[in-house]
């Protein structure tokens, strides 16, 4: 099924929160480790605009319709950590600019080489690297719903659930951008298919898991995804991925979970 | 005052301290389609010149995610007010990019498909940027600010020409909400410009340099060497007063006098 840039880009708004009734969490205020999860969650969306960057530096912006989504979503994405942020804040925890500034600069090195990696591989390889940006950005994205779904199921809480379920449907428009452009690129290149399955057989982990403490990826992906029900959703993801073409097999999900001490 | 380098650079906490980033994302301008009354091109067509040069704009605005790379693989991604700000400034360019085509298409046929062609950009600039601006670290926001603040008061000038050229009343409506939001944006990116420049003489230095070797407007690179030349011959040239004021306006940028950017891109 074709994605249809034009309506995405005219129905792209900012996640709402204004009508949700926030002094509910005064009431019943959220548990500690949630907080955690969402804290988690909330920095890797302010992060977007990094992964941005690390797509910018290859061919794929270059196209007007890759071009036009990347603006949206990384708006969107932005919002979401706003959105977060002012439920964390409900909570007396304050998520400020200047601090957000100062988990990047703690990238350090790595950070400012990034870019010039993806860079030179993107131009190297050039067309082919697109589909495993996509694909790439389909399995987080696919993730990333699943896990906020999951995280409202589990809380229960009215107002958060229903936050996470508006965050959680924007995100399942990015995957179908990110799904039928991986579909379409991978079923026309067999090099793109090799690269791509090296890339996420190496290379992939849980969103987030490149920027934040593995401490933190442990905690977040325990709290959601652990269980006889998280495995279920985690073999879910896996199925998403492996039934792209020439992906057949590849278990990066569940991988990755294990290797983060994440639990059945 | 000792000049400053990358690690001091934090603590410019709010080089513009009246402008509330959260705000401006929330008031974001998007789509302008409800607003263009394209019918009114129908009945009053532009001519083929306006045309042209609503094009360059388009291109030009369009290849906002250019200039985003360039900017994002530096230091100043880092900076988490900054990257919130170019967030809403990418989406505002996205839909003002948006209106120009749709004012374009409604002097085509109807059913006209917009243009789908990938942009022009160099690559390999990228990694040599991304090498250099690292090196330098923190001032390099600064010298993107003063790219960011010259950018905005030249295309500004620029649609206030093209709609006093054009004389068509919906072209000049819609330029007026185009530049009102470049204004807001600049209440951004001048304060920023001006503060940073005016704490580290390592940053007045390189943004001297750069402001110098940058192909004018910003994302001119993306179209061929006669749409700018027609953009300027057209707009500027015609305009030495206007062309004087601008340069006379980056003067009064720290560290960044007599370099008649704007004379030098009219070839006045």
């Amino acid at each position: 099924m074709a994605f249809d840039i034009d309506n995405y880009t005219s129905t792209s708004t900012s996640v709402a929160w204004a009508d949700l009734d926030f002094d509910e969490f005064k009431t019943h205020p959220l548990p500690e480790a949630t907080l955690r999860s969402l804290r988690y969650m909330c920095d890797v969306e302010y992060h977007t605009v990094c992964y941005l960057r690390d797509l910018l530096v290859t061919p794929s912006h270059k196209e007007a319709d890759v071009s036009a989504f990347m603006t949206m979503w990384n708006r969107e994405e932005f919002w979401h950590g706003e959105a977060l942020a002012a439920v964390l804040g409900a909570h007396g925890v304050i998520v400020d600019f200047d601090e957000l500034k100062s988990s990047r600069v703690k990238l350090g090195w790595k950070d400012r080489l990034d870019p010039i990696k993806q860079s030179l591989l993107g131009n190297i390889i050039g067309k082919d690297f697109i589909a495993v940006h996509m694909i790439w950005g389909a399995a987080n994205e696919w993730s990333a719903v699943a896990a906020y779904n999951r995280l409202a199921d589990l809380e229960k809480h009215p107002v958060l659930a229903e936050l996470l379920r508006r965050i959680a449907k924007q995100e399942a428009r990015h995957v179908a951008f990110y799904a039928t452009q991986a579909r379409e690129r991978l079923a026309k290149s067999r090099k793109a298919q090799v690269l791509a399955r090296f890339a996420l057989k190496n290379a992939w982990g849980p969103v987030g898991s490149s920027i934040m403490d593995p401490a933190e990826v442990t905690h977040v992906m325990g709290h959601i995804f652990s269980g006889q029900e998280g495995l279920r959703e985690i073999r879910k993801l896996d199925e998403h991925i492996s039934r792209m073409p020439g992906l057949d097999g590849l278990t990066i999900v569940e991988t990755s979970m294990a290797k983060y001490g994440v639990a059945a | 005052m000792p000049d400053h380098h990358e690690a001091s650079v934090d603590i410019m906490r709010f080089p513009a301290p009246d402008f509330d980033v959260r705000e401006f994302a929330r008031q974001a301008a998007g789509s302008h389609r409800d607003k263009l009354h394209l019918e009114s091109y129908r009945q009053a067509p532009l001519s083929a010149d306006i045309l042209r040069i609503l094009r360059y704009m388009q291109m030009v605005e369009r290849a906002t995610m250019t200039h985003l790379r360039s900017v994002l693989v530096t230091a100043t991604h880092k900076d988490a007010r900054i990257t919130a700000f170019l967030t809403t400034w990418a989406f505002e360019k996205y839909w003002i990019a948006d209106a120009l085509e749709q004012i374009q298409l409604a002097h085509q046929p109807v059913g006209t498909d917009v243009d789908r062609a990938p942009f022009t950009t160099p690559a390999e600039r990228t990694i040599r940027e991304s090498i250099v601006a690292n090196i330098v670290g923190g001032p390099m926001i600064a010298v993107h600010m003063a790219l960011g603040t010259v950018d905005q008061w030249l295309t500004v000038a620029a649609y206030r020409c093209i709609s006093a050229l054009a004389g068509h009343a919906q072209l000049s409506a819609t330029i007026t909400t185009i530049v009102s939001l470049k204004e807001r944006q600049l209440e951004f990116f001048e304060p920023q410009a001006r503060y940073r420049l005016t704490e580290s003489k390592q940053a007045r230095r390189i943004a001297r340099r750069r402001l110098a070797k940058t192909p004018w407007p910003i994302g001119a690179k993306a179209e061929p060497a006669s749409e700018t030349r027609f953009f300027f011959d057209r707009l500027f040239v015609p305009a030495r007063a206007l062309v004087a004021e601008l340069d006379a306006r980056i003067d009064t940028l720290p560290g960044q006098s007599g370099l008649s950017l704007i004379r030098k891109a009219a070839r006045l």
